[in-house]
């Protein structure tokens, strides 16, 4: 397909996430709440993926967030690997030929990983993570992240050599 | 997609992730140095790609501040405005009280803040995502001096302390972080207990351990209203760091102890530029709990986090 080896691709796939969150989605905001775009990364590659590589690109996408959340590392892997896998065992006896089925699983996993974070974070010992505010911000990450998700998926189908499943 | 020869079924890949996952978070939770070590390096290799990608779309998220929050900004300019007349009135009879005290804590052996070797640094990024409110990022490292622990302040009073130390840059857990806990003084009394801040409410410092509430009802002796306080000698950062005002004095529940809530010098909800104090903790954190006392012994560090 291209001369660049897959895990090249992948990591390309999650630096550029990673920065975005880490320039543009520090001000840009909507109602205040930032889109979630590595965990965007993992759902669509348990979405495009599958349940065996799914979950291993939403692990190393959780494991990189972790090394600059202020939570202990491995919170966010385990989360979106649980998640993308979750959306790989769902999404395998679908036929997928719509781009709302699309952004409809990839954002209420987005929603998901948004709130199982919070929880196992306050588990650790994070504080602050668990408030009023959580369902909003995890319902605003969904909205925003669903609106991404075509681009996302592109962006992992790529990385991941082809193994893109959905049209 | 057909199943791969050579790999691990899905089942039980997820259930190696997540046991790796669990592996690497009880590590982090212990302390364990190469774990901290590893995460400093990624950041740090990814500084230059990050600060390079910031500095292409800036102009994208100040245009985007200056559509949705304009309004705010003019207020905001309308009232700093009025504070920096204000301060300029005042800061000639801080000057001259300012050097009263410096003589006072030399005779006492309490270093003074003045002295402290300072680092300025520019606040790079605030939280990064939807939880870390209570966080920023400064463009200094360990490399301009910065290590864990140290109190970060701005011209108004202190901000936080530092958290994490990478190469080029630290984050900075804010003061508006209800666990942070830190002892303070009221200047008015020469009380010293120990408080934080209420949650979501950023500006209210409350001090709720330490303090005794008078139990012979003698009342004149609670701290005034709009008196200043301080962060204590015996805390783990220097001394006389100033906190904010008192704006309300209560007993608490069990009418034994006192409650006193400070209205906050800085808003750090809001900065540009903060002081990062080059002073290791003066104490260190004790386990001991903190209990009210009739005596007026320190007990600010027991309990500081």
């Amino acid at each position: 397909m291209t001369a660049v080896p897959v895990p090249m691709r992948l990591a390309i796939v999650l630096v550029v996430g990673l920065t975005v969150q880490l320039t543009v989605f520090v001000d840009v905001r909507v109602a205040g709440v930032a889109p979630e775009l590595l965990a965007l990364v993992a759902v669509s590659a348990g979405f495009v993926a599958g349940p065996q590589r799914g979950p291993v690109v939403g692990f190393l996408s959780g494991l990189l967030w972790d090394v600059y959340l202020p939570t202990p590392l491995g919170v966010a892997a385990v989360v979106f690997a649980s998640v993308a896998y979750g959306v790989a065992m769902f999404s395998e006896g679908l036929f997928r030929d719509s781009r709302a089925q699309m952004a409809a699983i990839l954002g209420l996993a987005s929603t998901v990983c948004v709130i199982g974070y919070a929880l196992l974070g306050s588990i650790v010992g994070g504080s602050g993570l668990l408030s009023f505010g959580l369902l909003g911000i995890a319902v605003v990450v969904g909205l925003v992240n669903a609106l991404l998700s075509p681009i996302a998926a592109l962006m992992v189908a790529w990385a991941l050599d082809g193994e893109a499943q959905f049209r | 997609m057909a199943p791969s020869r050579g790999f691990a079924p899905p089942r039980r890949r997820i259930l190696l992730l997540v046991l790796c996952g669990f592996t690497l978070l009880t590590l982090d939770l212990s302390r364990f140095g190469p774990i901290g070590s590893a995460q400093s390096l990624v950041r740090d290799l990814l500084h230059p790609v990050v600060e390079v990608a910031g500095a292409i779309v800036s102009p994208f998220a100040n245009a985007w501040n200056a559509v949705f929050d304009y309004d705010d900004l003019e207020t905001q300019n309308r009232a700093l405005q009025a504070e920096l007349d204000q301060l300029r009135g005042t800061a000639l009879e801080v000057d001259a009280e300012r050097e009263a005290f410096r003589r006072l804590l030399a005779a006492t052996e309490i270093p003074y803040l003045g002295e402290v070797e300072r680092v300025t640094a520019m606040v790079v990024r605030r939280g990064i995502g939807n939880f870390d409110d209570d966080v920023i990022t400064i463009d200094k490292g360990s490399t301009s001096g910065i290590t864990t622990g140290m109190a970060v302040v701005t011209g108004a009073g202190m901000v936080g302390r530092v958290d994490r130390v990478d190469s080029t840059t630290a984050t900075v857990q804010l003061l508006s972080d209800s666990s942070m806990v830190v002892g303070v003084r009221l200047t008015d009394n020469d009380e010293i207990g120990l408080g934080s801040t209420i949650p979501n409410e950023p500006r209210v410092f409350r001090i709720d351990r330490g303090l005794d509430w008078p139990l012979d009802g003698d009342l004149s002796v609670l701290p005034a209203v709009g008196t200043p306080v301080v962060t204590a000698g015996s805390s783990r950062y220097p001394a006389e760091i100033p906190i904010g005002r008192i704006s309300a004095v209560e007993s608490a529940d069990d009418d034994r102890s006192m409650i006193v809530l400070v209205e906050m010098a800085n808003d750090v909800t809001d900065l540009s530029y903060v002081t990062v104090l080059l002073a290791e903790g003066m104490s260190q954190i004790s386990s001991e709990v903190v209990v009210p006392s009739t005596s007026t012994a320190p007990a600010a560090d027991a309990g500081e986090g």
